[in-house]
């Protein structure tokens, strides 16, 4: 039965007693050889400390929802399986540079309102075919890449952009750059041959806090746990405004 | 449905595509410029001498678009690096680009008020 060594970022901030972050240690066993750092956390919430606070849901890499930085990377913590991080010592953070509400749970709020923001859905004008809207698989192919998206948040928490100070300095969070991952999904949905909501998504991405505030420095590639290439879209995305702007293309 | 649209910021596109092709505009003019000033070599580096290479119509106007394509290129990448800082809003951003746009025309001018002898 082997043994590893948890170190879990705790804070509460509500907790008037103690409102600063600490690092916590907890040995956590299992059998076999497999135990994934969810696994481990749930060991440490039945075992150790009940208030121990983190989200998960699927356990299975498509919610979403347990995106933890654990030893220096983003990762889910699901799909994570401690003998591939091949150490005995597991540290597990909330992810960074996004609002904290307790322990390794943060605040999406801003991360959700700028994904409603690019209009993720299907946008139809003309009138609905009498079965379902056809696509080839070649243009179905050209969504493969950002349909995978999950949402977890990596690439919104690991991007600079995103960490502007124009949240301490009181300017309003409208202004602030959508993040890689409303980009992506506004790259989806354009890039989609069934979609024709084009002209009123473009003024949504194309300005200075959508796809311009984007520097390629591809934090958000590194960080996606499904390797998928938030860059790429948004870069897709300069070239089809360039192509609808200055060539009337319509996409 | 009409798309209300919430962003105060627009545009941004031109910018974007000026920064790319004043990078090309600075590969190529400052290769040029270079091979001219440092490699090719006019004798004795006198007034006189270097006159007479700035008096070339061509070279000049190297000179002239490389100093406008640089002055492009370096503000407006200067401009991009501050609007993640404190530059975040739109009032903030518009008061930083026509700050910079002054700044980058008097450079400008400056620049070609030194040339303007072989211009004129």
């Amino acid at each position: 039965m082997p043994d590893i060594k948890f170190r879990v970022k705790r804070q509460d901030p509500g907790d008037n007693n103690n409102p600063e972050a600490h690092w916590e240690e907890y040995t956590v066993h299992y059998e076999g050889e497999n135990l994934t750092v969810l696994e481990g956390l749930f060991y440490i919430q039945e075992k150790f400390d009940g208030s121990l606070s983190f989200r998960f849901c699927c356990r299975a890499s498509v919610c979403g929802s347990c995106a933890m930085y654990i030893n220096g990377a983003y990762r889910l913590a699901c799909q994570t399986n401690v003998k591939h991080l091949d150490t005995d010592l597991i540290t597990v953070a909330p992810m960074p540079h996004l609002p904290l509400v307790k322990d390794l749970v943060v605040n999406m709020d801003e991360f959700f309102a700028k994904y409603e923001y690019v209009m993720p859905w299907l946008v139809r004008h003309s009138p609905d075919p009498e079965k379902e809207i056809i696509q080839s698989p070649k243009e179905r192919k050209k969504i493969d890449m950002p349909v995978d998206c999950i949402l977890c948040g990596s690439c919104y928490s690991s991007c600079p952009s995103v960490w502007s100070l124009g949240a301490s300095l009181g300017s309003k969070s409208e202004e602030y750059y959508l993040g890689p991952a409303a980009l992506l999904k506004a790259y989806r949905f354009e890039v989609d041959s069934r979609d024709e909501g084009g002209k009123e998504r473009i003024a949504r991405w194309n300005n200075e806090r959508g796809i311009y505030r984007c520097h390629t420095i591809m934090n958000c590639v590194e960080a996606c746990p499904k390797e998928l290439n938030p860059t790429e879209g948004i870069q897709w995305l300069k070239r089809a405004a360039v192509r609808r702007k200055l060539f009337r293309k319509a996409k | 449905m009409k798309a209300e649209v919430v962003s105060a910021h627009k545009g941004g596109m031109w910018a974007w595509l000026f920064q790319r092709i004043t990078a090309v505009l600075l590969i190529v003019c400052l290769a040029i410029h270079l091979l001219f000033t440092h490699i090719l070599n006019i004798g004795e580096l006198d007034y006189e001498n270097v006159a007479n290479r700035l008096a070339h119509g061509t070279l000049t106007a190297v000179d002239i678009i490389l100093l406008a394509a640089a002055l492009y290129h370096a503000l407006n990448g200067f401009r991009m690096v501050l609007m993640d800082y404190w530059f975040t809003s739109r009032t903030r951003a518009l008061a930083l680009t026509v700050v910079l746009w002054v700044v980058g025309v008097a450079f400008m001018a400056y620049g070609t008020w030194a040339l303007w002898p072989w211009i004129s």
